[in-house]
């Protein structure tokens, strides 16, 4: 049994900032049907790395670990007909979520309004860069203009530096955790009133959030990898071509311990003599030997070290699916362990692979209309 | 109302799960934190434990008994057990007992020490974070406590739809290294499928062939934008562009039929040449006001103090007063996590904690 067991959602999000939310949901048990449509593709099917053939939009592996778990069916949300029966699934849903621009819902006639006048108590969930109010509403942007606008780009790296962006769109990481929070809250209300809501999720202002402490200092500046409040709090070579271990010295009794595994000096902890001890050890020997004596340390991992990491593995964070694409693949599982309501992980869902089973199944339509809609293209 | 009115939150914080208590709090939850490391950086306890009830890490029975009343305890001791609250909820059926530990709790790096740097590391995001030639670099701020504390927080939503059901609470363990290698989406898959181990580049945006700029300097400071393939986007930058009579080459690119990826990295930055020189002759707010109004996708660099003085947050009501009442100062700090008319505000206030065994709220 998983913990959203019998909840429905029907997920109109695309790319990253929605999809992972309703992956969230959907690896917990909720049966989230995902509206996508081959005239106007899930830009994430097309974003690598792909199994084979970059225009098959089956084998995105992108996609495919933001989406496992889904039902997935085609909508032409451009026809009339197809929004009447992307409606039909919206009275089905107790959740709706979108990620597209503010107002795109509205033109296609499925703004918040329209959505309780189909289901009253529907839960309406919009994921956007800057929010659907104040004077940025409608602002296009990418999961890193969310760096740009909540002070991250500004405040990485060291002092004097230029702005540093992430390495990867983290406001599309950050933005559908709230998400699913919101959601989570959302349904926990709707138990005790009877209610629904719309909740309205920027991707700037999940990631003020997260660097609230740094919005909390009397006098801000940018430190590195530099933490006053610890005795030691930095990153040091390790033998090999940029091999890197990161460690952090909380307390005197485990700055002694430094001490004594690498044969320091007594006295306060001088970086470039910790650096030359740490040149000459490889990374994974030195975690083990700093952690054992109880100093945090970790070693500076790459692509290739997380994929075959074993704490990882015995985590079970990733698991092996099969995919009728990508053939047996690497999944990513949420971060926790349910003791009575377990995450169960399954593959993400082909393009439309579920239209007749949602479609005649689900919605009860009648089966010659809906080849009748295919054929014209309501539902492509 | 608020979202979470009624449920009673306890919570051992030592960082990793300060924002999943922060977050349950700021839903109207009663959340009662107590604070294992008193010497914790005063910012961080302002800006993690603000509307919450503050107590003393004194009385491990007073603790052990507020357990028992709590629907959701959030456990984020780092350094064992103290309050042996494990045995202390395993008699109720009723409490979701979420522990947060750095590791899994059997896998082979259990019990190892761990802070949020150390964990950066291990998740993959340092390795390709700063520049080439520079050490790995963290984010900004504490991201890892933060990302597992909105995963811990999660859990427990998770686990309080399950006990509706079910009329049983249950444990469940967050991995914190778990948390923050769930966000890189993207290291170990690229390593997966194509055998390549991504690399620090620094502010270059590297798809297919070539790279491309992340960050320009301008007028006044520094906005981001990147010659990526969005003909569309492309075409709304040149027409500006042209307008000021600055396009140059770029007016005769057919964008459609063009793939920046696959595009000689020497042609990009002459490009991007022209590009630079007209960002340099504007400032962020022109051309921040060109970006909103004509979907060019660029973000205006901000520091900090713009962030909380941004006319857009402020008519959101993102940054909200926080009475400390440790120093009798007011900080500005974010307040609510997104907007719904559903919230009603929670206490925004921040108090020194008191003696566990005085708290009587939930026994009154």
């Amino acid at each position: 049994m998983g913990a959203l067991d019998g909840l429905k959602i029907a997920d109109f999000s695309w790319v990253g900032a929605g999809p992972r939310s309703t992956k969230d949901l959907a690896d917990n048990g909720a049966e989230v049907i995902k509206i996508e449509s081959a005239k106007r593709l899930d830009l994430g099917r097309m974003s690598p790395p792909f199994a084979g053939n970059s225009k098959d939009y089956d084998g995105s592996a992108f996609f495919a670990q933001t989406n496992t778990s889904k039902k997935s069916v085609t909508i032409n949300l451009s026809d009339p007909r197809g929004i009447e029966i992307a409606k039909k699934l919206v009275a089905w849903a107790d959740v709706v979520v979108e990620n597209f621009g503010p107002g795109f819902m509205e033109r296609i006639g499925l703004g918040y309004e329209k959505l309780r006048e189909i289901k009253p108590d529907i839960i309406l969930a919009s994921v956007s860069v800057a929010g659907r109010t104040g004077p940025m509403a409608g602002f296009r942007g990418y999961g890193n203009s969310a760096a740009a606008h909540s002070g991250h780009a500004w405040l990485t790296g060291d002092e004097g530096q230029l702005p540093h962006m992430p390495p990867l769109a983290y406001g599309d990481v950050v933005a559908p955790m709230f998400a699913t929070v919101a959601i989570l809250a959302a349904l926990e209300h709707k138990e005790r009133t009877g209610e629904g809501q719309h909740l309205d999720i920027s991707q700037i202002e999940p990631m003020v959030h997260v660097i609230a402490d740094i919005y909390a200092q009397d006098e801000i500046r940018k430190t590195g990898n530099e933490d006053e409040s610890y005795l030691l709090h930095g990153v040091f070579p390790t033998a090999g071509d940029d091999q890197w271990i990161a460690i952090a010295v909380e307390t005197e009794e485990q700055a002694e311990s430094l001490r004594s595994a690498l044969g320091l000096k007594d006295g306060a902890l001088d970086p470039a003599e910790i650096s030359e001890r740490t040149a000459l050890e490889n990374k994974f020997d030195l975690f083990e030997k700093l952690t054992s004596v109880g100093v945090p340390a970790g070693p500076v991992l790459d692509g290739k070290d997380v994929f075959e990491n074993p704490e990882l593995r015995a985590g079970d964070h990733f698991v092996k699916l099969e995919h009728p694409v990508l053939g047996v693949s690497m999944m990513p599982t949420p971060p926790y362990k349910m003791a009575e309501t377990p995450w169960q992980v399954t593959r993400a869902p082909l393009l439309g692979e579920h239209n007749q089973d949602v479609f005649a199944g689900t919605l009860g339509l009648d089966r010659a209309k809906l080849e009748q809609l295919q054929a014209e293209g309501a539902l492509a | 109302m608020k979202m979470l009115e009624g449920v009673r939150v306890l919570e051992v914080a030592d960082g990793l799960t300060d924002f999943g208590g922060r977050i349950l709090a700021e839903l109207g939850a009663d959340v009662v934190t107590v604070v294992v490391d008193e010497n914790r950086d005063h910012a961080r306890q302002l800006a993690w434990h603000h509307g919450k009830t503050g107590l003393s890490a004194d009385d491990p029975e007073a603790i052990r008994n507020l357990s028992r009343d709590a629907d959701i305890v959030l456990d984020g001791q780092r350094k064992g057990d103290r309050f042996d609250l494990a045995s202390a909820v395993s008699g109720s059926d009723k409490v979701i007992y979420v522990r947060v530990a750095p590791f899994s709790v059997h896998g082979p790096y259990a019990d190892k020490p761990a802070t949020d740097l150390t964990l950066f590391a291990l998740s993959g995001l340092a390795h390709v974070t700063g520049e080439p030639s520079q050490p790995p670099l963290r984010f900004p701020g504490e991201q890892v406590y933060a990302l597992t504390g909105i995963q811990a927080a999660t859990a427990a939503l998770l686990a309080l739809q399950a006990r509706r059901r079910t009329g049983k609470g249950q444990n469940i363990d967050v991995s914190a290294f778990q948390s923050a290698t769930l966000s890189n989406y993207r290291e170990a898959i690229m390593y997966e499928w194509t055998g390549r181990i991504g690399r620090r580049m620094g502010n270059m945006l590297v798809r297919g062939k070539s790279g491309v700029r992340q960050i320009w300097p301008c007028k006044d400071g520094y906005v981001t934008w990147s010659m990526i393939d969005n003909p569309s986007m492309m075409r709304a930058v040149v027409a500006v562009m042209n307008e000021c009579g600055a396009a140059g080459e770029l007016l005769s690119i057919d964008w459609d039929n063009t793939l920046v990826a696959d595009t000689p990295q020497e042609t990009i930055e002459r490009w991007q040449g022209v590009v630079e020189r007209f960002f340099a002759d504007h400032t962020r707010e022109e051309l921040g006001k060109w970006s909103l109004e004509r979907g060019w996708g660029l973000s205006v660099v901000y520091g900090p103090e713009e962030v909380r003085e941004s006319e857009h947050l402020r008519e959101r009501g993102l940054f909200v007063d926080i009475s400390d009442e440790t120093t009798g100062e007011t900080k500005r700090l974010p307040g609510p996590l997104f907007q719904t008319p559903a919230n009603a505000t929670p206490s925004r206030n921040f108090s020194a904690p008191i003696p566990s065994a005085s708290f009587k709220r939930w026994s009154a």
